[in-house]
């Protein structure tokens, strides 16, 4: 199989009064192409930061001291901020957690979407407005035109993430990051996202990162599964070995709680 | 960064309060004594900051000055802060009618030009230390009542304050014990860049003649003897100028530093 | 029966300009009704926005509802604010940062006078080892601790004035897998031992399968279907409970 991306001894650390605390220490993991790899992990594991590392778009304190992210071939960590730029959005798109928010609340939707779109692919007005309808009716907005009109606040949550989701797409990226982004959505609506992202990576042919603190995504949804726990990658493997034959401690702990409660 | 402007301004304030409280100590003559030889003497070894239109000398008097300014300054921004502290509380806590009430009140107190109130007052009370203190206090403290009264609102759907409430603990308790001290940072440091303003008000004021009156030595009342010699004894101008400045440079240092310090 | 609500509603009005025109009424409670009974756990199960936060504080009388009734059986409960407990949704949020744990807990005591006052240390300490806590938590402040423990120390500070009855309001949504089932574990012995009612109040359908005796699932301020917990899992009758079911197992 051929990888996509790879990340060898990646180490981040955070500056905390003057000092270097170390957040991720030493995560090996690739994607192969067309697959969903499930990064799982409880709060302050690691996981988040390790998927803005890829782009470096860390928080200002935080430092990559040592490791190699390769994407298709390439180092992403020796490329300066131009070469990055580039490949921000157009080859790797992230989606987050809170849709609402990442959306720039005075601006009607169209107007972020085409913006996307005349920024990364040189069309004019009127062809990036034909683009966004198709991108809204792809993550399957009813009503696109009427939405293109509307500001981030008249919609709701499970709405903003499906036009953040045809911002992602909107290059056609080849890598999608999804940092927990069914955590602030209900239950049902929780369900439509899932499913609309894995008939998209089909359709589109993109491979899925996919962050999550939630076991039963990961199980629905992965084809591998990395478990981390202190900046560090403890278990790797298929839904399968996670689940029923967990090696690590952590993961044991995590896989007894999720049986007691986090499945019906 | 932050350490050093707290720390130095603590230090100049520090300097002057000890200067106030050893006042007697400190000062080389009786503040009124009058040397007969020496009008008008450039700072020398025997008055090193020079003497006045009275032959006083300057030093002393600025020694004795501190007292009243710092003293008018401190008790001033007190009764405003007191004053500021129960009204905005009472109008955040309570809302609707008591918060339209108190908070109109304020927006009429903001809309007189306040130092010619203060003029107006002063000229019918009269001037003396205590009525300036009086004064100024219940003239400026309309900002920490909006201050608090933001800061109560948004505390007060804060669930701790539900929890106490559901615990049973009364609206006073609940101002006075959990309300006020989470409060009370942003108040410090408008109260510390208060402290300077009123010193100024009061400089103003005694300037007009309006303030403290002589034989008292004030930085104001120090300040207007000297305008009628300020061609021929730029002492006289400058030092208590200067005791100005550095004290509110000192106030405003304090100020930053708790700002900062909260920020964190 | 030790809780009965009784037909509440609450309605919100929307107020626009400066005259506080009424420009709209968002219902977000509409015509609940339920009991409870005593040493019993009633889940309350629903997505956000159904209104079951509001309810909650209806209950516990930290907002007014605009009509209804909430009775709690008059020979159980004789103080609401010492008889019922409440624990929040957010443990970062629910202490006062600038109180010591020890001040903390000994708040309710000294509102309710539950002890003498030179046998407040020994009562905090006590409350300290039901939920699990050493005692050189007294000291310290909130900050210093994780969300788990923070919990904790909520649930020491509800259980302080000896009630009985504790509303959770989603208690353990902001928490951890791992410290999630601990908690549980938690909530499942205290009632136990100290013979306690609950309404749990939570958006997750395992969790409430796992503590609830019965279950009332809501939607968009109204019930839409009440049963015990092989009626809601098994055999559910209305179709909001079944598409929240199908969500949460698919």
């Amino acid at each position: 199989m051929e990888n996509l991306l790879e990340i060898k001894n990646l180490k981040v650390d955070f500056f905390v009064n003057k000092k270097l605390v170390p957040v991720i220490d030493g995560v090996s993991f690739c994607i192969n192409k067309d697959e969903v790899l499930v990064l799982a992990g409880e709060s302050g594991s690691g996981k988040t930061l390790s998927a803005l590392s890829i782009t470096k778009i860390l928080p200002h304190n935080a430092i990559i001291t040592s490791g190699s992210i390769k994407f298709s071939g390439s180092d992403l960590l020796v490329m300066d901020e131009k070469q990055l730029v580039d490949i921000r959005g157009r080859e790797i798109a992230y989606i987050f957690q809170e849709p609402t928010s990442y959306l720039n609340p005075v601006f009607t939707i169209g107007d972020q979407i085409t913006e996307v779109i005349m920024l990364h692919q040189n069309k004019n007005k009127e062809s990036a407005i034909e683009e966004a309808k198709e991108l809204l009716s792809l993550v399957k907005i009813k009503e696109p035109k009427r939405v293109l009109f509307d500001y981030p606040h008249q919609l709701s949550g499970g709405m903003n993430q499906r036009v953040f989701l045809a911002m992602a797409l909107a290059c056609r990226p080849r890598l999608l990051i999804a940092d927990e982004p069914t955590t602030a959505l209900d239950v049902t609506i929780e369900a439509q996202i899932l499913q609309l992202l894995l008939e998209l990576k089909k359709t589109m042919g993109f491979s899925l990162l996919f962050i999550t603190h939630n076991l039963s995504i990961a199980k629905r949804i992965a084809n591998r599964i990395c478990i981390m726990h202190k900046g560090k990658i403890v278990e790797e493997g298929s839904v399968e070995k996670i689940f029923d034959a967990p090696e690590h401690f952590h993961t044991r702990e995590l896989i007894n709680a999720y049986e007691k409660i986090g499945k019906l | 960064m932050q350490d050093k402007s707290l720390k130095i301004g603590i230090f100049i304030i520090g300097l002057f309060v000890v200067m106030a409280i050893f006042a007697p100590i400190i000062s080389p003559y009786d503040p009124s004594a009058i040397d007969q030889d020496g009008l008008l003497m450039p700072p020398s070894f025997k008055h090193f900051l020079g003497t006045d239109t009275l032959g006083r000398d300057l030093f002393s008097r600025i020694v004795f000055g501190s007292r009243i300014s710092l003293g008018i300054g401190l008790v001033a921004v007190g009764i405003a802060t007191l004053v500021g502290l129960m009204l905005g509380a009472t109008a955040g806590f309570y809302g609707r009618r008591v918060d339209t009430v108190i908070m109109r009140f304020v927006d009429i107190m903001l809309c007189f030009p306040t130092f010619y109130l203060i003029l107006a007052v002063a000229a019918i009370l009269g001037p003396s230390v205590f009525n300036i203190m009086i004064i100024v206090g219940l003239t400026s403290w309309m900002g920490v009542a909006r201050l608090v009264r933001g800061e109560i609102l948004s505390l007060k759907e804060r669930e701790f304050i539900q929890a106490e409430r559901s615990i049973g603990a009364s609206n006073l308790r609940i101002i006075v014990r959990h309300l006020i001290p989470n409060a009370i940072g942003p108040v410090l440091v408008s109260a510390t860049l208060g402290i300077g303003g009123a010193i100024l008000l009061e400089s103003g004021l005694s300037f007009l003649g309006l303030g403290v009156q002589p034989p008292t030595p004030s930085w104001g009342n120090i300040l207007i003897e000297s305008k009628s010699t300020l061609g021929v004894a730029w002492w006289i101008t400058i030092f208590p100028g200067f005791a100005i400045l550095i004290t509110i440079l000192g106030f405003n240092l304090i100020s930053e530093g708790l700002k900062k310090k909260m920020g964190n | 029966m030790i809780l009965e609500v009784k037909n509440i509603s609450k309605y919100f009005t929307i107020e626009r300009g400066v005259f506080k025109a009424e420009a709209g009424l968002v219902k977000a409670l509409d015509g609940v009704s339920f009991s409870v009974n005593e040493y019993d756990t009633l889940g309350i199960v629903g997505e956000s926005g159904s209104g079951k936060t509001t309810l909650a504080k209806i209950i516990i009388d930290l907002i007014p509802a605009t009509s209804g009734e909430v009775v709690f059986a008059p020979e159980l409960i004789q103080d609401l604010r010492k008889d019922v407990q409440i624990v929040f949704q957010n443990p970062y949020n629910s202490l006062n940062p600038k109180m010591r744990i020890s001040e903390i807990l000994s708040e309710p005591l000294l509102i309710h006078n539950i002890v003498p006052k030179p046998f407040i240390k020994e009562r905090t300490l006590e409350l300290l080892r039901l939920v699990g806590l050493d005692e050189d938590v007294l000291g310290r402040f909130p900050i210093e601790f994780s969300g788990g423990q923070r919990q904790r120390i909520c649930i020491a500070r509800a259980l302080a004035s000896q009630p009985k009855f504790i509303i959770l309001d989603e208690p353990i949504s902001s928490l951890d897998l791992i410290i999630q089932a601990q908690m549980l574990d938690l909530f499942f012995e205290l009632k136990q031992r100290l013979k306690l009612t609950y309404i749990f109040v939570s958006h997750n359908l395992a969790v409430v399968k796992h503590i609830a005796d019965s279950v009332l699932v809501m939607e968009n301020g109204r019930v839409v279907e009440m049963g015990n917990i092989d009626e809601i899992f098994y055999s559910p009758k209305h179709p909001y409970t079944k598409a929240l079911l199908d969500a949460a197992r698919s």
